[in-house]
């Protein structure tokens, strides 16, 4: 499949630094359309509004977070194809097999690189 | 009181008491009889209640001491200096570490973009725009001086902290007594969420490993 740059792609993260950070190396891969959201259930009102191609996402967010969001995406009918990549500094075996469990398509561990976060896309979107 | 000396207390008397009326068992009892048996049971019970008088007493001071050797305990910790004092600079200094690595950090980003979006401008421009951010870069870099040393100060007040308590620990003899009070709300929350936060460099599961766990 190949990747369409062109498609919308939601950011999910309480850091505003890291939200900024990963806008900036996105647009540097190609995406141009990139909103943003500060917890799981602000980004699953963006994605109930707007069809996105990809969701990034971080883990530890209040009140919810990645992998509740992960949850819902993928409880819910109409959303649980979109692509969803984890990025986070939650780095134990335990939280990737509950990622993995729960229906993620990457997982990327902070802090990491522009190069890292393009494989991953790559990988998802079997480039 | 220990018990094994009110036994005695109490059957003292009483073993005086049958001592003197089997002396007595084989005539019948006369009034002085009565009047000195009365006489031992006063005697025997003077000296019971003395007995519990002086083993109150003991237990009373023993009391006494150990919330006297509390309070000078409490006083050594210096809680209120810890509370207003150190405990208050450590946090504004954590404060100041949080706005001065977001500001280093915003700074940064901004000539980054800054430099990014100059990719379009004629040769001259471009090199003049990159030779500026990358002076602010450097510059905002010098964050790094500063937030060492307020984190070695946090560090200090922590060793501090860690010191008193040891120190208090020892002297209420609860040095050991590790067991953990009830999981809290957030507690909980974070086992089932897996919210363990970073991990250090020796703990974390590398980049490799999770995409061996994911192809897996």
């Amino acid at each position: 499949m190949a990747i369409d740059h062109t498609m919308p792609v939601l950011i999910v993260d309480d850091y505003k630094t890291m939200l900024r950070i990963i806008r900036n190396l996105l647009k540097q891969i190609g995406f141009e359309d990139v909103d943003e959201a500060a917890d799981g259930s602000e980004a699953l009102g963006k994605m109930r509004d707007k069809r996105y191609g990809l969701v990034i996402s971080d883990w530890n967010m209040e009140p919810m977070t990645g992998i509740e969001l992960l949850r819902e995406v993928r409880a819910d009918d109409k959303l649980n194809r979109t692509p969803f990549i984890m990025v986070t500094a939650e780095s134990k075996t335990e939280n990737v097999i509950a990622a993995k469990k729960a229906g993620v398509n990457n997982y990327i561990v902070k802090p990491f690189n522009a190069q890292t976060l393009k494989a991953k896309i790559d990988a998802v979107f079997g480039e | 009181m220990p018990a094994r000396r009110v036994d005695r207390a109490l059957t003292e008397p009483f073993d005086r008491v049958r001592a003197y009326v089997d002396a007595k068992s084989a005539s019948e009892a006369s009034f002085s009889d009565v009047v000195s048996l009365a006489e031992i049971t006063a005697d025997s019970m003077q000296a019971f209640f003395a007995s519990i008088d002086r083993s109150i007493y003991r237990e009373l001071r023993d009391i006494a001491d150990y919330i006297t050797r509390m309070r000078d305990e409490i006083a050594a910790l210096r809680a209120g200096e810890l509370k207003s004092g150190r405990i208050a600079t450590a946090g504004e200094h954590l404060g100041a570490i949080v706005t001065a690595t977001e500001q280093a950090t915003n700074t940064i980003m901004e000539c980054a973009e800054a430099m990014m979006s100059a990719e379009g401008e004629d040769e001259a421009t471009f090199k003049a725009i990159v030779n500026e951010k990358v002076m602010e870069i450097f510059e905002a870099c010098s964050f790094q001086d500063l937030t060492g040393q307020r984190i070695a100060r946090v560090i200090e007040t922590l060793e501090n902290i860690e010191q008193r308590v040891g120190r208090f620990a020892a002297a209420v003899k609860t040095e050991g007594d590790d067991q953990a009070g009830p999981e809290t709300d957030r507690e909980r929350r974070a086992r089932e969420l897996l919210l363990h936060g970073p991990q250090d460099a020796n703990v974390a599961i590398a980049q490799d490993d999770i995409d061996a766990l994911m192809r897996g």
